[in-house]
């Protein structure tokens, strides 16, 4: 159902491909023989009924979790062996379910940090700061705060991150994980606890990244309006109880008779067809 | 005035051993019982250049504090491998402060075993003092304000955060820990030439435990803050004899009281760089200014 | 060939106290991921107690045992109350139970040196001799040791898996919040468990009192335990049983073959060492945050 996406693209420009990625945790396959291909600049979803294993595929792409089998490639290069650390520098940059901002350091501090994960200056210079080093510090300083505006956080650069509204800790995570200047973003759930007018804003602010910033995405959320808004021209992936359900356009998923079975369960069906009537 | 500038000189020696606890343990998180070991290493490696090499006392002073910060990645390498395990490593820093006070205490050939090494002279005057606290307090302000440092704050506040952001834990933790070690031998040297001896005796648990109050007292994520606890913390039990018995007990209950109720400590996350000039500079500010990269918040 | 099997014996013993104390390290940190560092004291307690049930009041090895078992688990479970409770309540910071931790480990042990005295005691027991097996010569007392440690040990055991209070524990010790949410009453969970390492302290402080002496800082002994639990594995039960047989008897063979200065330098080096190649311990397994 999602060839003619495929068939549009180079396959030798694929920035990230799973293939048959699986983990089991004592008996249990948390991911089963899941694959994926994403190509530069796509933005698509990941969704699936609760403990289905979607952060669970974050996790192993940023190899926080070991695959018990299966290959990851990134631009090409196996991510398999490497350490979270080296894949975040190689260009994915993630963010987190349940926010993890450090909460002590302002919201200014936070994405500084995403810049300077390798330090712009030696040991050495780091202790007399010399010119070069106070330089490198004054152009972190104006990137932090470029993008700090960019996701309208510029009034709260000096507020602790913990002392900032949930909706805004959301917003300050993604622009710390697009310090980092990945080629790869991962929103783990960014609209989760959002309201509608929340969501509705949160999806404007992910368009215009998207497209100022050309970056490939794979989203996971629970909020139906918000992936089926954003994927509207690219793909959703449907996974259930660690394997891949469907895959296919916002139009093809609604309609797929197993997703909604599966994803709703047997007696929300019918609202949620009228649901998807209305829309 | 002999007993004031006793005071100043333990009081300074202190401060820069607990600057170093302070920068493991305040700025990067991983808690350290063992940094008498440190200090010792630093102090024989230091007393034993000058007696025998006649190596000048500041280069020795430096040589000390660099083989004390060589032998922590004994500890550090293993330890931090293993990741999210703060434990490991405090364990870690008490074994080998331990190990190491067992091999001085037991070999007589170079260091005197038991007896301690004798025969310095008293090299450690006030001035000496003033000056390595006054230089120690602005190496360590320089280094946790760097991006060095601002990785560590990253680490003990959120490791896994950290780790996903791309800062490489085991490199970063290996620096601070470098550091502190660095640190500690300094003081170690600097107290071999005040009281022209050393014995493995100075570097037990209950000194570990001192240096580790003074941090917890003064504040996480604070140089000043332990500067004056760690000072403090000298100069009243001196003045206070009678308090000596109670003083660890106290010093216990502290610890426990101090975390159920102001865990920052006394200080904590105050900095000397102000930080409150950097959030009034950001109550001013203005985006106009952001756009030309101006901003001095923390200069 | 019989100063290995005399040095293995003895090993034996001195491992079986080791596990009791490792266990008790393990215990704590398989549900609240934190390494108690007041168990030393605990363990100190538990010894005095035995001691001037003894040499006071004259009172009988066994009832001076039940008594120092009941006031180490007061002690343990009053120190979690004060000390680790309202922490871990407000999920603090694993620094900062560590260091209220090693607050109430400061202020107990020099409490018993202010009001005890820091001098060595032997303990009051009369030496119930050895026995030979072949060429090995046996202490009776280690021998009482061993078979009392894994009966304590093997009781616990049946306790963790036999019963519906060791369920809970269990289920804790896998997800605490969850196991909240089924309606596992963590108070009581957090009760327990630190009445368990109340009685293994105390058993530990008892025997190793007997073995070496009794003062105030003898727990700095569970160094060893910790290192043993972490050789094994941190967190799991039977990882720190064979951890710490694996060190005790390895520590003496260093004694018995090489000298016994440097029996605690080995150790140390024995940490380093696994740590080197097995990161998690012998039989741990990395354990991963719920992201």
């Amino acid at each position: 159902m999602s060839d003619s996406i495929f068939a549009m693209k180079n396959v030798s420009s694929e920035e990230i491909s799973l293939k048959n990625l699986s983990v089991q945790f004592g008996g249990v396959r948390a991911v089963d023989n899941f694959s994926m291909t994403l190509y530069p600049g796509e933005l698509v979803g990941l969704i699936g009924p609760n403990g289905a294993g979607k952060t669970t595929v974050f996790n192993l792409i940023t190899n926080y979790i070991k695959p018990t089998s299966g290959e990851i490639f990134f631009m090409g290069k196996s991510l398999l062996g490497k350490s979270p650390d080296e894949i975040c520098r190689m260009g994915i940059s993630r963010t987190f379910q349940n926010i993890r901002l450090f909460p002590q350091m302002t919201a200014y501090e936070n994405v500084e940090l995403g810049l300077h994960n390798v330090p712009h200056y030696s040991l050495l210079e780091a202790f007399v700061r010399t010119p070069r080093a106070r330089r490198a510090e004054a152009e972190t300083r104006k990137r932090a705060l470029e993008l700090l505006e960019m996701v309208n956080l510029k009034d709260f650069a000096g507020e602790r991150a913990s002392s900032l509204p949930y909706g805004l800790q959301r917003r300050l995570e993604l622009a710390r994980a697009m310090a980092t200047s990945p080629t790869l973003l991962l929103l783990d759930e960014p609209a989760a606890g959002m309201n509608e007018d929340e969501c509705n804003e949160l999806v404007k602010l992910i368009r215009q990244i998207h497209e100022h910033m050309k970056y490939t995405i794979i989203m996971i959320e629970h909020h139906m309006n918000v992936v089926m808004e954003l994927c509207k021209n690219s793909r959703i992936y449907v996974l259930n109880l660690g394997s891949l359900l469907a895959v296919g356009s916002p139009k093809e998923i609604q309609t797929n008779p197993q997703v909604i079975k599966a994803y709703l369960g047997e007696r929300k069906h019918a609202r949620y067809n009228s649901n998807a009537g209305s829309q | 005035m002999g007993y004031l500038n006793a005071i100043i000189i333990l009081g300074g020696i202190n401060i820069i051993a607990a600057l170093g606890v302070a920068i493991i343990t305040g700025y990067t998180g991983l808690f350290t019982i063992g940094h008498a070991g440190f200090m010792a290493l630093g102090g024989y490696a230091c007393a034993i250049l000058v007696t025998t090499f006649h190596v000048p006392f500041a280069i020795a002073l430096i040589i000390g504090g660099l083989f004390a910060g060589l032998c922590s990645f004994i500890i550090g390498v293993p330890a931090f491998r293993s990741q999210l395990r703060g434990d490991y490593f405090a364990i870690a820093t008490l074994g080998l402060s331990e190990a190491i006070r067992l091999i001085l205490n037991t070999t007589y050939k170079v260091v005197g075993g038991a007896f301690g090494f004798m025969g310095m002279s008293n090299l450690t005057t006030v001035p000496v003092v003033v000056i390595a606290v006054i230089l120690a307090l602005f190496f360590a302000h320089m280094f946790v304000t760097s991006q060095y440092g601002k990785n560590c704050i990253a680490i003990s506040q959120d490791e896994v955060a950290a780790q996903m952001m791309g800062v490489n834990l085991l490199r970063t933790k290996l620096i601070a820990l470098f550091i502190s070690a660095f640190y500690a031998g300094v003081a170690g040297g600097l107290m071999g030439f005040y009281m022209a001896y050393l014995s493995p005796s100075f570097f037990t648990i209950t000194r570990s435990s001192d240096l580790l109050a003074a941090v917890v007292f003064g504040g996480i994520q604070s140089l000043i803050g332990p500067t004056i606890t760690a000072f403090v913390l000298v100069a009243v039990p001196e003045l206070l004899r009678v308090f000596s018995e109670w003083r660890l007990i106290v010093y216990g209950l502290l610890f426990v009281i101090i975390m159920l109720f102001r865990p920052q400590g006394l200080l904590g996350y105050v900095e000397m760089n102000f930080a409150f000039a950097r959030r009034w500079w950001n109550a001013v500010f203005t985006p106009h200014q952001a756009k030309q990269g101006t901003i001095k918040g923390d200069q | 060939m019989d100063l290995f099997l005399q040095q293995v014996v003895s090993g034996i013993s001195i491992g079986a106290i080791y596990s009791l104390l490792a266990v008790g390290y393990a215990l704590v940190y398989s549900v609240y991921n934190f390494t108690n560092w007041a168990f030393d004291a605990f363990m100190a307690f538990g010894a005095f107690m035995a001691f001037y049930a003894i040499s006071s009041f004259f009172l009988p090895f066994w009832v001076a045992a039940i008594i120092s078992i009941l006031l180490a688990i007061g002690m343990a479970v009053s120190t979690e109350k004060l000390a680790y409770r309202s922490l871990r309540l407000r999920k603090a910071p694993r620094l900062f139970m560590m260091i209220s931790a090693m607050g109430a480990n400061l202020a107990i042990v020099n409490l018993l040196n202010l009001f005890f005295g820091g001098q060595f005691r032997r303990f009051p027991v009369e030496n119930i001799g050895t026995f030979s097996m072949g060429q090995v010569s046996v202490g009776r007392m280690d021998v009482l040791a061993g078979i009392i440690s894994f009966g304590v040990l093997g009781l616990l055991w049946v306790f963790l898996y036999r019963t519906k209070p060791g369920l809970g524990i269990r289920a804790s010790s896998i997800d605490i919040l969850t196991a909240s949410l089924m309606g596992i009453n963590n108070d009581a969970v957090a009760f327990i468990i630190f009445a368990v390492t109340g009685v293994l302290s105390s058993v530990a402080g008892i025997f190793y009192g007997i073995k070496y002496a009794v003062y105030p800082t003898m727990g700095i002994v569970t160094i060893k335990a910790m290192i043993a639990s972490i050789v094994g594995g941190l967190g799991s039960l039977p990882a720190a049983v064979v951890g710490s047989m694996l060190l005790g008897i390895l520590e003496t063979l260093v004694a018995g073959y090489i000298s016994s200065t440097y029996r605690d330098l080995f150790s140390f080096l024995f940490l380093v060492i696994i740590l080197l190649f097995f990161p998690n311990g012998l039989m741990g397994k990395s354990s991963d945050e719920k992201l």
